[in-house]
């Protein structure tokens, strides 16, 4: 299919040569044009470091935040407005870094957004110092001293946080990760693809070379099959995904890991609270210029718990 | 006994024993009979067992605007309260108290913190008196010709847990309203509006407030003789509607006026309880007759993620707000200043409490004026708006969301913890004349530029509009939000952010700006922002009832600084005739009014025990400075 949009853009991409994130940024592209998303109701939020840019860089709507801070960013533009695609970029000392905590709330919240991790182990923008997911005495070439911090395991981590989508996607293979992306956009709650990816300039371990020695997909073993279709299957598939998750060593798994869509997603369970919340979300309600949100009736009357009534021999007539 | 025009009330009791629905109760049972009242609560930050109390004032023919020492009367619910207050009580002035107590010594007294005890126990030697109840008593009685009205609590409970055959496990949960019925029997407040208060607060739980109810029937049988013995004057007529709400209340109300539809919150004290009222109304919205959308407040993992959830909000082109506290704000000021650099609107309500760090967090201050003022790194507009009473907060709220949106700018409004917790009477706020006003909304199209510098506010299309893509980054960026390090836009870009201070406060009115109360005579000026407001006034008046010519300038507009504004109302005075009034050590506002204006303000009146001035106070501080006795006075009353 021929999207009707070009979901490229124009700018000089400023990546080292030969940088993963051309990768995911090509499966990105390929993904955005077979769901043909609208550019206007798309939307890539993205943190800081390299892959931050890659919100400049795409043709959809874009907003480059603060280190760590996608995913709040990304949070509150999917609630307030949930008819926009919110697609969330950010590095491994972004998400699993500085900003851990939220990539955990955001699996806890199932919200209909997709997170896309540039996993490459290093802090490249600052010059290559130790990532939250470099191994414990692993020394990069950038390195004075050997990672003094053992590795956080991101698909392990999604899957503990409520993550209801989780994949592991590798740069390098577009067309996989192309799409797991597609995927990752359709399903329903939070979704998020750990993208295993060689930093030519800083990172001499976890090299192209090293990955395709070990990778594997996880589709072709016709035994494993991560979607959760009942509710009795949620917990061999969900302890089925964490194990398939620990493997990391001669062989390291790709594809998806686990999917549950009878999990609610946030925007189910904030009808609930809010039941006008579906028909007209924040970004959908009036407020105009000029006049009163509500009138002086209905004030007093969504108030009436503060509001007394004077005996009538003290009233003013 | 006479009738007065004004009582002075503590109610005092252990933390979470309900105090604040004692409060609550008692206010809307005044407020029914006419009367008008201000109430401050003063707790621990603790949630069981620490002393806390109530103090309130009310009055027959006005709005009281501060507090004041001593009380006429003392409501306690324990030993600990009877220790702390006994000095706060004036002559002739009634102590309702618990004749369980009536054996307790202060060394029995374990939730009462050592320090606090020594300087009771040295107050108690210097009278002569025994450190026990016993003796503080007789001397109330003897020395004070106070009426110390002695309850059995525990009796009054048990009669009632008979009545209803309530589990005496849960005793405990009528206390509060034992409390009130005393209360109101002594200020001989009518039976009805007693009972229509616990039925009010109440609610939907009927057989509590009828409980409650009987507590004062019983009570007013073994009170008789005492009814009406501090006897209010009848209230001066009034409308027939009035409001009784907290600080926090009157703001949640003003952001629901205002259309607020997505607020975030981390809890903090003072700030929660606005969002949980809030929250509680987030369904109501779609429940009323007009289509008004829905409301999300959202507790978020941290008030990073408050803040910049919020922002993320405000980009759909949606009013959205958070609501915290020092420690919370300190967090929020990166996403402040991405809000700067991205000219998003966003309102931040910001409740002081006493600093730094955890500090005070029950407490009130007004220390964080150069947080809200000069927090985050660069340079960029911003909006800083104090609000000096529940109904300025009300509208000042509304306010905030306008001007962020007419500008394209972060607001923080900046109340503190005297002014979020305190209770108040006020008029219905009238809504007839609250406009909304958002500024310059773009429809955005093909080859919108969101930065566009062809004007000094940017055309805001909201994400999501129809054939248009943006961006948005905190890097320095050209019209289209694209990174841009070129030295002539950066110029360019970064001056427009600043240079929207000169339309703010070309465009923003003077009376929201500041305002002068008690005359354009004067001879002095006492100035000052936010809760001190009410406490200047008092004062303002009764040093005018002695021919004084001083008036009071409250600034609403702390930032930008009306300088010119400022410069024209201070000039027919020298400058050592202004005084500045702060709950802080430095009483700041003298620093950014010499920075702003160059007018140099040497006299300061503080406090910083976290505890409010009271009016005896800036009396004193007033007079010390007006006679030239000192530049500088620091208060320290209250417990």
């Amino acid at each position: 299919m021929v999207s009707k949009w070009n979901y490229k853009s124009d700018l000089w991409i400023d990546w080292c040569p030969g940088c993963g994130n051309f990768g995911i940024h090509s499966a990105l592209i390929k993904a955005l044009e077979d769901l043909g998303l609208n550019p206007s109701k798309t939307v890539i939020v993205s943190g800081i470091g390299c892959s931050g840019k890659i919100a400049h860089f795409v043709n959809v709507n874009g907003v480059h935040t603060l280190h760590g801070r996608a995913i709040p960013f990304a949070m509150g533009i999917k609630i307030a407005n949930p008819e926009l695609e919110v697609i969330v970029h950010g590095g491994d000392g972004d998400l699993l870094g500085i900003g851990a905590g939220h990539f955990v709330a955001l699996g806890r919240r199932n919200i209909d957004i997709t997170v896309i991790l540039h996993n490459n182990n290093v802090y490249g923008l600052t010059k290559g110092q130790a990532s939250p997911t470099l191994p414990l005495g692993v020394k990069t070439k950038a390195l004075y001293w050997p990672n003094i911090h053992e590795r956080v395991n991101p698909v392990l981590l999604a899957l503990a946080s409520g993550y209801t989508f989780v994949a592991r996607g590798y740069a390098m293979d577009t067309n996989h990760l192309r799409e797991l992306i597609k995927k990752a956009i359709m399903h329903k709650g939070a979704a998020f693809i750990d993208v295993l990816q060689p930093c030519v300039t800083f990172n001499d371990i976890y090299t192209m070379e090293f990955y395709k020695k070990r990778i594997y997909k996880l589709e072709d073993d016709p035994n494993f099959d991560p979607i959760v279709r009942k509710d009795e299957e949620t917990l061999p598939k969900y302890l089925k995904a964490v194990e398939k998750s620990l493997e990391w060593g001669d062989r390291i798994p790709i594809g998806i890991f686990y999917i549950n869509e009878n999990v609610s997603t946030f925007e189910e369970r904030l009808s609930e609270r809010s039941t006008g919340y579906k028909e007209i979300p924040p970004a959908k309600s009036i407020i105009e210029e000029g006049k009163p949100i509500i009138d002086q009736e209905t004030f007093e009357s969504m108030f009436k718990e503060f509001i007394v009534n004077v005996k009538k021999h003290q009233i003013n007539k | 006994m006479s009738s007065v025009k004004e009582v002075g009330v503590i109610l005092g009791g252990p933390q979470g024993s309900g105090l604040e629905t004692s409060m609550n109760v008692l206010a809307r049972a005044l407020a029914s009979r006419g009367y008008w009242l201000i109430a401050d609560r003063e707790y621990y930050s603790n949630i069981t067992g620490r002393h806390s109390y109530i103090h309130m004032l009310v009055s027959s023919d006005k709005q009281p605007r501060s507090l004041r020492y001593p009380v006429e009367v003392i409501a306690a619910m324990d030993a600990e309260t009877i220790f702390t207050h006994f000095l706060d009580i004036s002559e002739r002035g009634v102590l309702l108290y618990d004749t369980y107590v009536s054996s307790k010594t202060l060394s029995e007294v374990a939730s009462m913190e050592e320090h606090v005890k020594s300087r009771i126990e040295k107050n108690i030697q210097r009278l002569g008196l025994e450190p026990d109840v016993k003796s503080i008593l007789k001397h109330l009685s003897e020395d004070k010709h106070i009426s110390a009205i002695g309850i059995d609590y525990s009796k009054v409970l048990k009669n009632l847990s008979e009545k209803y055959n309530i589990n005496a496990r849960f005793l405990s949960r009528y206390l509060s309203g034992l409390i009130v019925s005393a209360v109101a029997l002594i200020l001989g407040i009518e039976d009805e509006s007693v009972k229509e208060a616990f039925q009010q607060y109440f609610k939907e739980k009927t057989i509590i407030a009828e409980q409650n109810f009987a507590i004062y029937e019983m009570l007013r049988k073994q009170l008789e003789e005492y009814i009406g013995l501090v006897k209010l004057d009848p209230p001066a007529p009034r409308h027939s509607k009035i409001m009784v709400a907290s600080g926090n209340d009157v703001v949640a109300m003003g952001k629901i006026v205002a259309g607020v539809r997505y607020q975030s919150y981390y809890p903090i004290t003072p700030a929660a309880d606005e969002s949980f009222l809030l929250e509680k109304h987030s369904d109501i919205l779609s429940k009323y007759k007009q289509p008004i959308g829905s409301l999300i407040v959202l507790q978020t993992e941290d008030e990073i993620s408050a803040i910049t959830s919020a922002i993320g909000a405000s980009l759909t082109g949606v009013r959205s707000s958070t609501s915290t506290s020092g420690p919370g704000f300190d967090l929020m000021i990166e996403g402040i200043s991405w809000a700067g650099m991205n000219e998003t609107p966003v309102v931040i309500t910001y409740y002081q409490r006493g600093g730094p760090s955890t500090g005070q967090p029950t407490r009130g201050a007004q220390s964080d004026l150069f947080n809200a003022v000069f927090a985050g790194h660069g340079e960029f507009s911003r909006i800083v708006l104090s609000s000096g009473d529940h109904i300025e907060a009300f509208y000042d709220t509304i306010m905030s969301f306008n001007l962020a949106e007419k500008f394209q700018v972060p607001v923080i409004h900046l109340l503190d913890k005297f002014l979020a917790n305190s209770l108040a009477t006020m008029d219905i706020p009238s809504l007839k004349d609250v406009l909304v006003e958002r500024g310059y909304i773009s429809k955005g199209g093909t080859g919108y530029k969101r930065f566009s510098l062809n004007s000094l506010i940017s055309p805001r299309a909201p994400l999501g509009s129809e054939e248009t893509v943006m961006w948005y980054t905190g890097d320095e960026h050209d019209e289209y939000g694209h990174i841009c390090e070129d030295p002539e836009i950066r110029v360019k870009m970064y001056s427009k952010r600043i240079e929207k201070d000169k339309i703010i406060l070309e465009s923003i009115p003077l009376d929201y700006k500041f305002t002068l109360y008690g005359g354009s005579d004067f001879e002095y000026l006492l100035l000052g922002w936010g809760s001190v407001k009410g406490v200047a006034l008092d004062a303002v008046d009764k040093l005018r009832e002695k021919g004084l010519k001083v008036s009071y300038l409250n600034i609403k507009l702390l930032w930008p600084f009306p300088t010119l504004e400022f410069r024209d109302i201070v000039k027919s005075i020298p400058e050592d005739r202004l005084i500045a009034v702060e709950h802080s050590y430095g009483v700041n506002i003298a620093s950014l009014i010499r920075q702003t204006t160059g007018i140099n303000i040497n006299k300061k009146i503080s406090k910083y025990t976290g505890r409010p001035i009271t009016l005896s106070e800036l009396l004193i501080s007033l007079d010390k400075i007006i006679s030239k006795e000192t530049n500088r006075v620091v208060f320290t009353y209250g417990e």
